[in-house]
């Protein structure tokens, strides 16, 4: 009796198996077809550009810098002697030290920089994860993205834009504040 | 006449049945475990000394990458941990949102937990199936944080971003399926003779003996010891919500079974009675200062740019003292213990993690029995050494 009801209850197992036996795989071919990625989707870190004038939206104010946990972006603005003033010369993201946490994203205020939902980034060499202002920026290109970022007025903006020549971005942001804190860097180590 | 002889081999920390990188020690007289001893540190990545020197907000994805398969449980905790040294009342939103998540995340660990453990067994098709269903939970983590495992959704005071659009639809479909899956698990295994005789019996911890060893979650509840910490202290709004403590009776591999699959339809309840009742409101706490203000105040308001510049760069300093804060993680009791001097980085940070103190007791569990039997009792503990190791 006992090996019976063994033997049924087996059975009742292999109809499972058997039933799947049957179905469509719910696999997708990966290169040949992709899954849609959802919105909030933290993939590579991109530098974005304005939408009109096809600059970077960095104020180097270095947020970014200091929120990431693993110190995987460095920045490279040195300030002007004369006008306080940062320009941004070098963006760096390697992404081998990266670790996708999205806080660099939570930190910036002028949708400068982003999580993309790509992820497509491997490489041969360790050092080619390494990547600069320019790839950054081209990769971003075409990364849609909505424009929160408070626009001046010309009038306002004319007498400081002036000065600063082609890197600066062309519409000031409205915080100064960021740049006027000449002792803030060195805390984080 | 010449004495007995035993034999002593390493079981890992290569073995695909350890889940992980543990070694276990053997030795046998025979087919007979006269002597197990866990021996671990194979992935010790010092966590808790890197999360030593972060601020606290950036302590929260060192959490993750702990127990990498239930990483909102170990956000919940440490958030929680933070929120209880600096007096912080998160809003009701915050709370209900953060009940159905973890609770969802208990499903997806215990989910996975079924898959291997019958893997171990030998039973290879439930690791398909069980990996299948925890995907649609994997894909609200996407949906929220945007990433699959780590997902650093929960902040200090808060959450990340407001929970998405169709957030309520997705988890109500997976309220609607996983239980009609369940019923495949179980007519796969509950009644099968090959399962129960490798785990019935096995592995077995009494009452006392799992209280003395200081064993939490399905180890403590497997053995008829009615302890829930979401019952027992209740956290982050947990007494609102109606559920059933499931204990096993016999503490053995088999109850821990039955027990597991009780719980996840007890989180499924409780994630449908947070849907249910979720309240409208702010998904951060107003603490200026300390919370990060929301993105539209940042940018329109100067003294909450000022706030969330000051938080970014130096983050907040915290009181001088002491917390202890512990949730029921899916694996047992997890804990954050954090001693803070009063500087803006948390001075010590302690974690009493569940896999850690339950699998001290593998010694107990398989001392006396067949070596093919500690494979079932690494099992049934449920480890990640992820979290073991810290």
């Amino acid at each position: 009796m006992g090996l019976l009801k063994d033997i049924k209850n087996l059975l009742i197992g292999m109809k499972i198996t058997g039933k799947h036996l049957g179905r469509h795989a719910i696999t997708i071919q990966y290169p040949e077809e992709k899954w849609t990625m959802p919105e909030r989707s933290r993939g590579i870190v991109v530098l974005l550009s304005d939408k009109e004038t096809g600059e970077l939206n960095c104020t180097a104010c270095m947020l970014c810098m200091k929120a990431c946990p693993t110190g995987a972006i460095r920045i490279d603005a040195p300030r002007d002697e004369v006008t306080k003033k940062r320009t941004l010369k070098g963006f760096v993201v390697d992404n081998g030290l990266c670790c996708f946490c999205g806080l660099c994203e939570e930190a910036c205020n002028f949708c400068a920089i982003k999580m993309t939902p790509k992820y497509e980034f491997s490489t041969i060499h360790k050092e080619e994860l390494v990547w600069d202002m320019k790839r950054l920026q081209e990769v971003g290109r075409d990364v849609d993205y909505v424009d929160t970022r408070k626009k001046k007025v010309a009038p306002a903006a004319k007498p400081a834009v002036a000065v600063t020549p082609a890197p600066a971005p062309v519409t000031d942001p409205p915080a100064p504040a960021p740049a006027a804190n000449p002792g803030e860097e060195k805390k984080e180590g | 006449m010449p004495e007995a002889k035993t034999v002593t081999i390493n079981m890992g920390p290569q073995h695909p049945s350890t889940h992980g990188v543990l070694r276990v020690e053997c030795e046998l007289d025979g087919e007979t475990v006269v002597k197990a001893r866990p021996v671990i540190g194979y992935l010790h990545t010092g966590i808790e000394k890197t999360m030593e020197s972060k601020l606290y907000y950036k302590a929260i994805p060192c959490t993750d990458r702990m127990d990498y398969l239930a990483p909102m449980s170990n956000n919940l905790g440490f958030v929680l941990a933070v929120e209880k040294l600096m007096e912080i009342e998160v809003p009701e939103k915050v709370k209900w949102a953060r009940v159905c998540l973890t609770e969802l995340t208990r499903v997806a660990s215990h989910l996975v937990w079924l898959g291997t453990h019958a893997l171990d067994i030998g039973a290879m098709s439930m690791l398909l199936y069980t990996f299948r269903e925890r995907e649609l939970i994997i894909d609200i983590y996407e949906a929220c944080a945007g990433q699959r495992m780590m997902s650093t959704y929960f902040r200090i005071g808060g959450l990340s971003d407001d929970l998405p659009r169709d957030f309520d639809k997705k988890v109500r479909n997976i309220i609607k399926v996983i239980p009609e899956r369940m019923k495949d698990y179980e007519a796969l295994l509950t009644n099968n003779q090959i399962f129960i005789n490798r785990t019935k019996g096995v592995a077995v911890i009494s009452a006392e003996d799992a209280i003395n060893w200081s064993l939490s979650g399905p180890m403590l509840r497997g053995s008829g010891v009615k302890h829930d910490l979401r019952k027992a202290n209740p956290y982050s709004g947990y007494e609102n919500f109606d559920f059933e403590i499931a204990t096993g009776t016999n503490g053995d591999a088999y109850d821990r079974y039955l027990l597991r699959l009780k719980e996840i339809r007890q989180s499924l309840r409780i994630a449908q009675q947070a849907l249910d009742g979720m309240p409208e409101g702010p998904y951060r706490a107003h603490v200026p200062g300390v919370v990060l203000p929301p993105k539209e105040d940042v940018l329109h308001k100067m003294e909450s740019m000022i706030f969330h510049f000051k938080i970014i760069t130096e983050g907040f300093k915290s009181p001088r003292g002491q917390v202890y804060q512990a949730i029921e993680a899916p694996k047992g009791e997890l804990g954050f213990f954090i001693s803070s001097d009063g500087t803006n980085r948390p001075n010590r940070v302690r974690v009493r993690p569940p896999s850690f103190c339950n699998l001290a007791a593998l010694p107990a569990l398989c001392e006396g029995r067949l070596f093919a039997d500690v494979v079932v009792a690494i099992g049934s503990i449920d480890i990640v050494l992820g979290e073991v190791d810290r």
